[in-house]
């Protein structure tokens, strides 16, 4: 499994800090253009709240679309990182270690992203603290929590503050780093952001059971967090398609299958941005091509639940819901686009040993996963409520304003430029981890052949 | 009571556990002298001492403050509003119970990660003695000595091969 | 991967304070202990035996006493029994399969511990049969099948899918134990027992391409044995318990009981290793370790476990349908409130109190008794779904209208109860007489992976990753 090189730790700095010390023409460039984009979408959020929710294509009784979807979307992508990074270290995967920050990193930007949805849909954002903050002491008029829309904001803040700790509790010793190779003001305020930190004994135990500790602290609230997010859907008895129990694993294994697909696809494009050929390998995709293929197929087992339970029921709203997402106009369209992009293309690819080794093809097939995660959302979402509902007594069918487009196409500018902005201050790669797993290298003769061995701790 | 602390860098971990057990050797106390690196390694592996710590009850103790927190305020805010929704009743359990996980969950990560920094010793703004060339590589032997010692602790860690030796005051 | 006995003299530690071991001595205790019969061994299935036939006695006056599908509501503790032999036993060698896919080394002890299992589906199939007699027809209920007119749904298609399932772990079985069976073959005396064993392993020489085709047959077979086993937990789960139920949609139940047959399995694993090194056996092979991996996933599992029975909760909860509210009180809060607060005790929050605390997880007792625990938990599951499931007269219908009365076990259920658990104990033992309780092969490719080396001043595990 393990293909790479003994690399001296002055070498590892250099190159782990290539973000942090260097400029590149690239970097810039793509940072500007992403900041661009970003800019565009600010402003049609902007002219969203001054003109109100009109200018979006929502009517009745579609009244969640384009930045729901996204609002989920991105609440998904979020799952990868922290899932990933806590999974591996509890089961002391060698190969976590080049992608735990930037796994890490990418769930707290999207995460940040996912909110800052349903704060542009409602269209008056400032209202929002009346509804899901208590502190309205004057008029004692309190947020209900038996809405799922009020469990929303407790789950992520919890998970948002806790991701944003679990980083920065890792960094601590590679901001030590950057802090002896730099000086004046850089010097001083990399020494005040690393506490100290001098690698005792002492304080690098702590950091490995901070490591697993946390780990296993956070992952029970990754788990409540899409839960959650799939009760705002689930707990709706009146929209057909919505009311499921499975819902919440069904969202969690989704949001696992389009973040870790994230994952790999960030984890690609810093190898080629910041030319770390000796520390994101072959051996490191294709293992997260296998677990890829895994958490595809359980996802596909709770898909095919989801649906298969939706039949089961045979009642008449039901069952037109479910032929309107696969059959009607235009859902039909993308329902197809969303289970091949999916999972008929890319799992299919990843079970070839080849293709996993590939970066190109990792790149193609997990850019994919998020294509149709992205409408799988969608496609749950909006048909659902596209037919006539006891309240609203009308049909309507949504289509997206460029409004809402240029707002999402934002997003992801903004989540990628975020992640590069952090890659100019912290190293994407953490520089112990990597020096750690050099040092735990070892190998056993069997025979003639010389089998690659890790050093286990207990 | 150490009036001088003493480092000196090792370019081969093998010669720094030498110093450590040179140091155990002439009497000095494993309290009395610490090993510093740029990477965690395997405990025990640099014979160094034996530390505990009492993280454990951090997370314990944040949860049931997060807990609390979450009761009081979940009940708190439907019996100072009353309203019934959905025919469900005032003080409804399923709902309380996912605000009052997050609430633990919350308390006991925000303490669990203060209980990480505290019982790391950090931060610290006192200003320990240290060398730059750790992060890159070299690993540091630091010895708390009085004036009577000093030299001695010098010369041994001299003897284990160290690439430099320094003093300053403590 | 050739593991010989001889080719690998030296010895080595798989734990840091272990003992040494040598392939040799893998092969020397595990052909002690098959061929040595001992009395306490005897007197155990004597005793088996015997609930067993009481159980059986049992079983026929409950067929006296009525049987059919109009007298179905006396048969829910005989069907409760069905699905926890086959969320058990059923989900058991899934360690073995699992673990093998993830090239884990620490599961080695145990692969054929969890494998052994599959035996016992003999008695799941046969517990089957009545089954089919109780079931009522199609028309007018909801059904996974969609149309009755569909041909031998529901029952056959059941029926091949759990007798599908038997087979293909005997299969599994038979195929992982063949190279140890050679080996025993050729160290048994020219007993019975040793001849059988050359029958079936006659062919086995150990050639690199037998062991390429072993390996290669134990993946396919395992990732199979998986496929079927999620198929039949759904397939039994809707068809004996949701459909019975007029209205109940539940779509994370199957997955729940496929989650529940995966503690199970990790719980049987352990209760049985751990009588296994009580009895004096294998300790050195067994290292504390081992146990503490399984504390840890048995913990992930039983959180799991609570999410999904919360998950289901709250949807109906929130719901408040009638269907949904009655469901709920007749399932979980009125009428099986015992049973079901037993399962969600014993499941998740006796478990997972034993295994938050870190000394406990490192332990052999602290995990055997979380295991033991889910174990009974699961036990009051399959009650508290399919008693009640088949109490209901009129399956007709989309809606639950009242809550059901609660039926309590009388004396015949118990002894049945008793005589199914004392069934499948009795051909586990009988099955470990064929097929050695400790995969020799897998442990000894584990002895050519594990070395104990020093690094600096202190020693610590090496565990080498063949690709």
């Amino acid at each position: 499994m393990q293909e790479g090189k003994i690399l001296g730790y002055r070498r590892i700095n250099r190159d782990l800090l290539r973000g942090v010390f260097e400029n590149p023409v690239k970097y810039w460039a793509i940072v500007l253009f992403l900041g661009l984009v970003v800019l565009f979408a600010v402003g049609a959020a902007g002219f969203m709240v001054n003109r109100g929710i009109g200018v979006t294509g929502l009517n009745r009784p579609v009244f969640w679309g384009f930045l729901i979807t996204n609002f989920v979307f991105w609440i998904g992508i979020s799952h990868a990182g922290v899932m990933l990074s806590a999974i591996l270290r509890l089961s002391k995967a060698e190969w976590r270690r080049p992608a735990t920050r930037a796994a890490e990193v990418l769930t707290i930007f999207s995460l940040m992203t996912a909110v800052l949805m349903p704060f542009i849909h409602t269209g008056r954002p400032w209202r929002l603290m009346y509804w899901v903050f208590p502190y309205d002491f004057s008029r004692g008029i309190w947020p209900d929590i038996r809405s799922p829309l009020v469990w929303d904001p407790s789950a992520v803040n919890t998970y948002l503050l806790s991701s944003i700790l679990f980083v920065f509790i890792a960094l601590v010793p590679d901001l030590a780093v950057i802090r002896d190779r730099s000086s004046g003001i850089r010097r001083i305020a990399y020494s005040v952001l690393s506490l100290g930190w001098r690698g005792t004994p002492r304080q690098w135990k702590l950091q490995a059971i901070a490591g697993i500790l946390l780990s296993a602290l956070i992952l029970p609230v990754f788990v409540s967090v899409h839960s959650i997010v799939s009760w705002d859907f689930g707990m709706a008895v009146s929209v057909n398609s919505w009311h499921s129990t499975i819902f919440a694993p069904y969202f969690v294994i989704g949001a696992v299958h389009s973040g870790v697909s994230g994952v790999v696809t960030v984890m690609i494009f810093m190898r080629w941005l910041f030319g770390w050929e000796e520390y994101v390998r072959r051996e490191h995709i294709d293992a997260l091509g296998r677990l890829l293929i895994v958490i595809a197929i359980a996802w596909f087992y709770f898909f095919a639940m989801e649906f298969l339970f939706g039949i089961y029921g045979q009642e008449g709203d039901e069952l037109a819901t479910r032929s309107l997402q696969i059959f009607g106009h235009p859902w039909g369209w993308l329902f197809l686009t969303f289970i091949i992009t999916a999972f008929f293309f890319p799992v299919p690819l990843w079970l070839f040993r080849n293709v996993r080794r590939s970066f190109l093809w990792m790149t193609i097939t997990t850019i994919s996963v998020n294509v149709g995660m992205w409408l799988e959302r969608f496609i749950i979402i909006v048909p659902g409520l596209a037919r006539k509902q006891i309240f609203t007594q009308s049909w309507y069918t949504y289509a997206p304003s460029p409004i809402e487009i240029m707002i999402v196409a934002g997003t992801f500018a903004l989540v990628l430029m975020l992640f590069l902005l952090f890659a100019k201050v912290f190293p994407l790669i953490p520089i112990f981890d990597i020096k750690e797993g050099q040092i735990l290298t070892d190998e056993i003769k069997v025979g003639r052949r010389r089998v690659p061995a890790v050093i286990r701790e207990e | 009571m150490a009036t001088h602390s003493v480092l000196a860098l090792y370019s081969n971990a093998e010669y720094a556990a030498e110093a450590g057990e040179a140091l155990d050797n002439a009497g000095f106390s494993k309290e009395d002298y610490e090993f510093l690196t740029d990477t965690p390694y395997p405990e025990g592996a640099l014979g160094e001492r034996h530390s505990s710590h009492r993280l454990y009850v951090f997370p314990f103790v944040g949860a049931l403050i997060g807990l609390t927190a979450a009761i009081l305020l979940t009940s708190g805010t439907q019996l100072a509003y009353p309203l019934v929704t959905g025919g469900k009743p005032i003080l409804s359990i399923p709902p309380m119970a996912i605000i009052t996980y997050e609430g633990t969950m919350l308390g006991a990560i925000l303490f669990t990660v203060i209980g990480i920094i505290f019982e790391s010793r950090l931060p610290t703004t006192k200003k320990h003695i240290y060398d730059d060339r750790i992060t890159e590589g070299l690993i540091g032997v630091v010895v708390d000595c009085d004036d009577n010692t000093v030299d001695r602790a010098e010369q041994i860690l001299t003897q284990a091969g160290a690439e430099e030796v320094r003093r300053e005051a403590a | 991967m050739t593991t010989t006995a001889d080719n690998n003299r030296d010895r080595v530690q798989i734990t840091v304070d272990g003992p040494e071991l040598n392939s040799r001595m893998v092969t020397e205790q595990v052909s002690r202990d098959f061929f040595n019969v001992t009395r306490n061994y005897r007197w155990l299935v004597a005793i088996l035996g015997s609930v067993f036939v009481i159980g059986i006695i049992a079983l026929i006056l409950r067929f006296l006493d009525g049987f059919g599908v109009s007298e179905r509501a006396q048969w829910g503790y005989y069907s409760a029994m069905f699905a926890f032999l086959l969320i058990t036993a059923g989900s058991a060698p899934l360690v073995a399969v699992g673990l093998r896919w993830t090239k884990n080394h620490w599961r080695r002890p145990f692969s054929r511990v969890s494998e052994l299992y599959a035996a016992v589906g003999l008695l799941t199939i046969l517990w089957f049969l009545p089954l089919m007699a109780l079931l009522p027809p199609l028309e007018g209920r909801r059904s996974l099948w969609v149309s009755d007119e569909f041909i031998g749904v529901p029952l056959w298609w059941d029926f091949f899918a759990v007798l599908g399932l038997v087979v293909c772990g005997l299969t599994l079985l038979v195929l992982s134990a063949i190279p140890d069976m050679a080996v025993l073959a050729r160290h048994g005396d020219d007993g019975p027992r040793a001849r059988l064993l050359r029958s079936i392993s006659g062919f086995w020489r150990g050639s690199q391409s037998q062991w390429n085709y072993h390996r290669i047959g134990l993946t396919a077979l395992g990732a199979f044995y998986f496929m079927l086993l999620i198929m039949v937990q759904t397939m039994i789960n809707v068809d004996f318990v949701m459909s019975l139920v007029p209205g109940w949609k539940d779509s994370i139940m199957p997955a729940h009981q496929a989650l529940t047959g995966l503690q199970t399995a990790i719980g049987l694993v352990l209760v049985t290793t751990f009588i296994l090194r009580a009895t004096g056996r294998y300790k050195d092979f067994i290292p504390m370790e081992s146990f503490w991996s399984f504390s840890k996933i048995l913990l992930a599992l039983c959180l799991l476990w609570a999410y999904f029975w919360f998950a289901a909760l709250i949807t109906f909860w929130y719901g408040r349908t009638p269907t949904e509210l009655n469901v709920l009180s007749t399932f979980m809060f009125e009428s099986y409130r015992i049973p079901f607060l037993l399962n969600f005790f014993f499941s998740f929050l006796i478990p997972f109190l034993i295994l938050i605390w870190n000394p406990v997880r490192k332990s052999v007792l602290g995990p055997t008794l979380a295991g033991a625990s889910v174990l009974i938990g699961a036990f009051f599951m399959t009650i508290r779904l399919y008693v009640p499931a088949f109490g209901i007269e009129d399956v007709t219908g989309h809606t639950l209208k009242a809550v059901q009365p609660a039926i309590l076990p009388d004396v015949l259920d118990i002894f049945i109860i008793l005589g199914g658990l004392a069934g499948a104990a009795l051909i586990y033992l009988l099955a470990s007489r064929i097929f050695p309780i400790l995969s020799i092969w897998e442990v000894k490719e584990g002895l050519l992976y594990q070395r104990v080396r020093p690094l600096l001043r202190s020693k610590f595990l090496v565990l080498g990753k063949p690709d």
